[in-house]
């Protein structure tokens, strides 16, 4: 049976930065993938039917896509669809490439907010991997944003933010709100080989540029080079135990349908916060009978999604948001800490976006007008091109209640069981909303819009798929140490979202990968000592 | 993937009755939203051929306003591939995005600005006065 040191489930984020680093440390590493390297001439960002496709072939959900490579996740019982990209690269190849960090209050929401849990380690430690990662992803950004501690600079200055941004941010300025320019993991100039962006204003249908950062283009290249083996269309259904409750390997089908055992001294799944549930799920046996690394009982539990609303504000002049880069332009963190006068803890982050273009603006907005016959070229024309968004991430407090499970009778295109979500915005999560939205309304009013929609819950916004597998110091309470490493099962390693103890209220890739890169050192410093089932 | 003769026929009609000609813009079938416009459509959403399939089959013989009315109370699906069908076509064509100022999807590659406006005008000096925001925690 074929044997590697360390295999890794999953080339996207966190699977890319673990290869990446181990393959450099002289680890002999596999990585399976579900899906495929992806063909950046087929990105539709230059096609005059992108947004169309954007809606099919390029969607963010599983669901729709329907792709042999994906597997479909029953979210009809959620508030929030799950949404994702099975390939090399990972979701990083649809993400929109906002890039910000946890605050240090996101590390203790329970010291300090009486909520959720503390982790297991604080900004300050994950400030250094942070700082690595943004080199190496290549982030634009400018430093000195007194929403953060003092730290590194970003190693390429910000992007323009455009016309609209700078509407808002002379409005937050006559409303002495923060604002500053938003931190993206997209190129503004030439770096480490890579053109810089070219401006589609299409990133969430993939970059064909290859500006916007995705471990396709950032990662595995190197990685390959160094020695690192990654096998796409290959797709594990289940991580191999011994007696001993050690993992020995995994089972997978291959990309000519045949099933496959490997053998690995240790195994890191970074699969996201609903693969890497769904996988330890999966894996149940008669020595673990709730799952691999379940005896806490939190294995597909406590999954937070970051319930996300907008604020659309309508301009008598143009502001161009669908030229540039998706991300953000600007962001603000005025309402971001907890102040219990309003009602609830914890707060939110807020995004300036742009609002697409013209098939986006004819059809039903995010608010759910859309106006046809007649009225229809003025409805199109005061959208296009003379709209901004304000994309509202709220704090999502940690609940038991919102979980992964194994659907039962649902299976992907191998036959290996599928997952089922439930998740319920809760009263805190709907108050914080309430209350941004509101907020954001202001904003855009200060700006000078003079008309406002606002969408109060999007559906299809489930990118941040967290804390399936969280960490923690105590096995009856969390499912890994702080490292990612199972309590139960300790050569086995989660890298992703999973591990999350509580969400923030920002986009989380920049800490996914912190977080990847931490626990990989960590395990390459400790490989003398490792267990393993050989 | 084709439409039919007939597909394209029903089609003519409800496309302009969503999209008439109006505000210096031309009508749906005059960019030929029933004609080449829907075959590019129909080669990017394949999927959505079944579903004007089934609208024209729910709706046939009915006058545009009332087939629109039909299939939104009828087939929601169906109904939203049609408004996707023309929509789609409708801004895809070139003379519409250009009636539109819509200058979008151009490969212009970014410069980083050598002094933004907004450091010029003190704004973001001012978000620094104001000092820090985040809570201190260890």
């Amino acid at each position: 049976m074929e044997h590697t040191e360390v295999l890794i489930v999953g080339a996207g984020a966190s699977g890319g930065v673990a290869a990446g680093r181990l393959a450099e440390a002289g680890c002999r590493v596999v990585c399976l993938e579900q899906g495929h390297w992806p063909d950046k001439s087929s990105y539709p960002a230059v096609r005059p039917t992108y947004e169309l496709e954007a809606r099919r072939r390029w969607s963010g959900s599983p669901n729709v896509r329907g792709l042999a490579e994906d597997y479909p996740v029953e979210d009809s019982g959620s508030d929030v669809a799950a949404l994702m990209y099975a390939g090399v690269g990972g979701s990083m190849i649809l993400y929109a490439a906002d890039w910000p960090r946890l605050l240090p209050s996101d590390f203790r929401t329970r010291t300090l907010d009486g909520v959720g849990d503390d982790w297991p380690l604080n900004y300050a430690e994950l400030a250094p991997f942070y700082e690595r990662t943004d080199r190496a992803f290549g982030v634009a950004g400018l430093g000195g944003n007194p929403a953060l501690p003092d730290g590194a600079d970003p190693p390429l200055p910000p992007l323009p933010i455009g016309a609209g941004g700078l509407r808002v941010a002379r409005a937050h300025d006559r409303l002495g709100w923060h604002w500053w320019p938003a931190p993206n993991a997209v190129l503004s100039a030439p770096y480490r080989g890579r053109n810089a962006c070219a401006q589609y204003g299409a990133c969430m249908q993939g970059c064909p540029e290859g500006a916007k950062a995705s471990t396709d283009v950032t990662h595995w290249p190197e990685a390959i080079a160094a020695g690192a083996q990654l096998r796409t269309g290959a797709r594990v259904s289940r991580i191999l135990t011994n007696p001993a409750g050690l993992a020995t390997g995994a089972e997978y089908v291959d990309a000519d349908g045949r099933w496959q055992v490997i053998g690995a001294d240790v195994v890191l799944l970074a699969a996201n916060a609903i693969g890497t549930a769904r996988l330890l799920l999966n894996s149940a046996s008669p020595r673990f009978p709730d799952g691999l690394g379940n005896s806490s009982g939190l294995v597909g539990k406590r999954l937070m999604v970051h319930p996300f609303a907008n604020v659309l504000g309508y301009f008598d002049d143009r502001v161009d948001s669908y030229i540039g880069h998706v991300g953000a332009k600007i962001v603000s963190y005025e309402f971001y800490e907890t102040d219990t006068s309003r009602g609830f803890t914890r707060g939110a982050k807020w995004s300036l976006a742009p609002t697409g273009g013209p098939l986006t603006s004819a059809l039903p907005t995010r608010a759910g007008t859309s106006t046809w016959g007649p009225e229809h070229h003025a409805h199109v024309r005061a959208h296009l091109g003379r709209t901004v968004s304000w994309a509202i991430f709220g704090e999502d407090l940690p609940d038991e209640e919102n979980r992964v499970e194994i659907a039962p009778g649902l299976a992907d295109s191998s036959g290996i069981p599928a997952p089922r979500i439930r998740y319920r915005v809760g009263e805190n999560s709907r108050a914080l909303l309430d209350f941004n939205i509101a907020r954001a309304t202001e904003s855009l009013v200060e700006a000078g819009a003079y008309r406002t929609e606002y969408e109060s819950l999007m559906r299809y916004s489930g990118w941040h798929l967290l804390g399936t597998a969280r960490m923690g110091t105590d096995p009856a309470t969390s499912v890994t140490d702080p490292y990612g490493r199972l309590h139960d099962v300790p050569n086995v390693r989660v890298l992703d979202g999973s591990v999350f103890p509580t969400s923030g209220a920002v986009n989380p890739t920049s800490t996914i990968v912190a977080l990847a890169l931490r626990a990989t050192e960590h395990l390459i410093a400790n490989r003398r000592d490792q267990r393993t089932a050989a | 993937m084709t439409a039919t003769l007939e597909l394209r026929d029903w089609l003519r009609p409800l496309a302009d009755a969503l999209i008439p000609a109006g505000d210096g813009m031309p009508a749906a079938s005059a960019v030929g939203v029933a004609d080449a416009q829907l075959d590019l459509v129909l080669s990017a959403r394949p999927d959505l051929n079944r579903h004007l399939g089934r609208a024209l089959a729910l709706t046939a013989g009915m006058a545009p306003a009332e087939a629109l009315a039909a299939l939104a109370e009828l087939d929601r699906t169906a109904h939203g591939a049609l408004l996707e069908a023309v929509a789609g076509g409708y801004y895809a064509h070139p003379q519409v995005r250009e009636l539109l100022g819509y200058a979008g999807q151009q490969p212009v590659p970014v410069r980083p600005e050598d002094y933004p406006e907004y450091l010029a005008q003190g704004l973001l000096e001012r978000v620094v006065e104001r000092g820090p925001i985040y809570r201190q925690a260890d």
